[in-house]
């Protein structure tokens, strides 16, 4: 194999996850939180080991910089041993919930490097306790996410590319609103547009 | 880009959840959003199905393993690998510290000694896989040696240039890469590989060139210099 094979296979790899989110992933992922709510190292360790990678790699998406990313995930395993015992009643599937404490604790370190106001409410959504998900809002949710992909490439590429960039560079209205050379209220009027198109096309 | 047409009241709340959802709310606003997560489930429950349906966008990201000394800051900082010394003396001694744990203890390194030394018992060797990664206009050389899921790098030579390292990537079968981090200057780089990558001939390792750190988004961002399969030893 030459080289130039070894960068094509490389750039072909963002179409498929390393580990493909499957119902025996989720089961193992659960069981495991459930494990580690009950102070389990053993299970902790192994949390980590299926999940770190990915996790640091979102860490590395919203901050740009090594050693950044590798403290914010120290952070964010931290916080995932502390929470586990809140996870079983939040409703959200294993990876979500770990995708999103990784991703706001990013944010978060973001924000806090350009100080700005600190904000990242989301975590509240998932502490409010819910009596989801039925199995059959999981299937539900998991065919959306199948469809995520699909439905961002019918956006508009600017559009696209704007809800990639808040979502996994922590991309703010002000950051849309100069980058586009466009008042706040107009990037705002239509990234909600979008956002609901896209919602319209995952949940048809 | 028509903003003339409002949105309904419907529409409204479930772009608010959206919004929650990305972090993209400030001040009151954002208060307000989140005190509505407790007094309204239907909306606290968009704003999850939100979480669900825009954690997929992480998917397409390319793994990216962290150093070793990550998981030790986080066994320190969590107190679950204290220096000897910084252990709580109050703190009840766990069972292998009390005297039945150091009795096992002992017959458990007697048991392994005697079966050490039993002649002709060769120790169950784990599969072993090599890899000789060669760039093609450098002399670049780093030998890669996978013995179970012990894994070494050796930079044998051709060291990356001033301000940039080389950062090393193993692609799985179905053409997936996890970085598995950067290759250090000197002496070898030596890893056990997690659960989910298992050391196989359709595996291959890669080394790209970035920036001194590694990639600075995770994502390769300089050009592949060298690459090779695993065989089986």
């Amino acid at each position: 194999m030459t080289p130039e094979d070894g960068l094509s296979k490389v750039a072909r790899t963002d179409i498929k996850d390393v580990l493909p989110v499957t119902d025996a992933r989720r089961t193992e992922l659960e069981g495991l939180i459930a494990r580690v709510a009950l102070g389990d190292r053993a299970a902790f360790d192994a949390l980590y080991d299926a999940t770190s990678a990915k996790l640091h790699a979102i860490c590395l998406s919203v901050l740009k910089d090594r050693p950044e990313a590798e403290e914010t995930l120290q952070e964010v395993y931290i916080r995932i041993w502390q929470g586990a015992a809140r996870y079983a009643s939040n409703g959200l599937s294993p990876m979500t919930w770990l995708i999103t404490i990784a991703r706001n604790r990013a944010i978060d370190r973001l924000r806090a490097r350009a100080s700005r106001p600190v904000t990242a409410p989301e975590d509240a959504a998932a502490a409010v306790p819910s009596d989801e998900p039925s199995p059959e809002s999981a299937t539900i949710m998991a065919q959306e996410r199948r469809m995520l992909h699909e439905c961002l490439a019918q956006l508009a590429g600017p559009q696209a590319g704007a809800v990639r960039a808040v979502y996994l560079e922590g991309v703010t209205y002000a950051d849309l609103a100069e980058r586009e050379g466009l008042p706040i209220n107009t990037v705002r009027s239509w990234l909600r547009r979008s956002l609901l198109r896209l919602k319209d096309c995952v949940t048809q | 880009m028509n903003d003339e047409v409002q949105l309904t009241p419907l529409e409204e709340d479930e772009a608010l959840a959206a919004e929650l959802a990305l972090g993209l709310l400030e001040g009151a606003e954002a208060q307000a959003a989140v005190d509505r997560l407790s007094t309204d489930p239907a909306f606290a429950q968009a704003v999850r199905d939100w979480q669900e349906r825009l954690a997929g966008l992480a998917d397409r990201l390319t793994p990216v393993m962290a150093p070793a000394r990550a998981r030790q800051g986080i066994r320190q900082r969590l107190g679950h690998a204290l220096p000897p010394l910084e252990n709580d003396p109050l703190e009840r001694a766990p069972w292998w510290r009390r005297p039945i744990g150091a009795l096992s203890g002992l017959l458990a390194v007697a048991a392994v000694a005697a079966f050490l030394w039993l002649p002709g018992q060769d120790a169950p060797s784990a599969p072993r896989y090599g890899a000789e990664l060669v760039a093609q206009d450098t002399d670049l050389r780093v030998d890669a040696r996978i013995e179970g899921r012990e894994m070494r790098l050796a930079l044998q030579s051709g060291p990356a240039a001033e301000g940039r390292d080389w950062e090393v990537w193993w692609i799985g079968g179905d053409g997936a890469a996890v970085s598995l981090g950067v290759m250090p200057r000197n002496g070898e780089m030596r890893m056990t590989l997690p659960e989910g990558m298992a050391p196989s001939s359709q595996v291959s390792i890669a080394l790209s060139d970035e920036p001194e750190g590694g990639s600075p988004t995770g994502q390769a961002t300089g050009p592949v210099v060298a690459v090779a399969d695993l065989t089986r030893l």
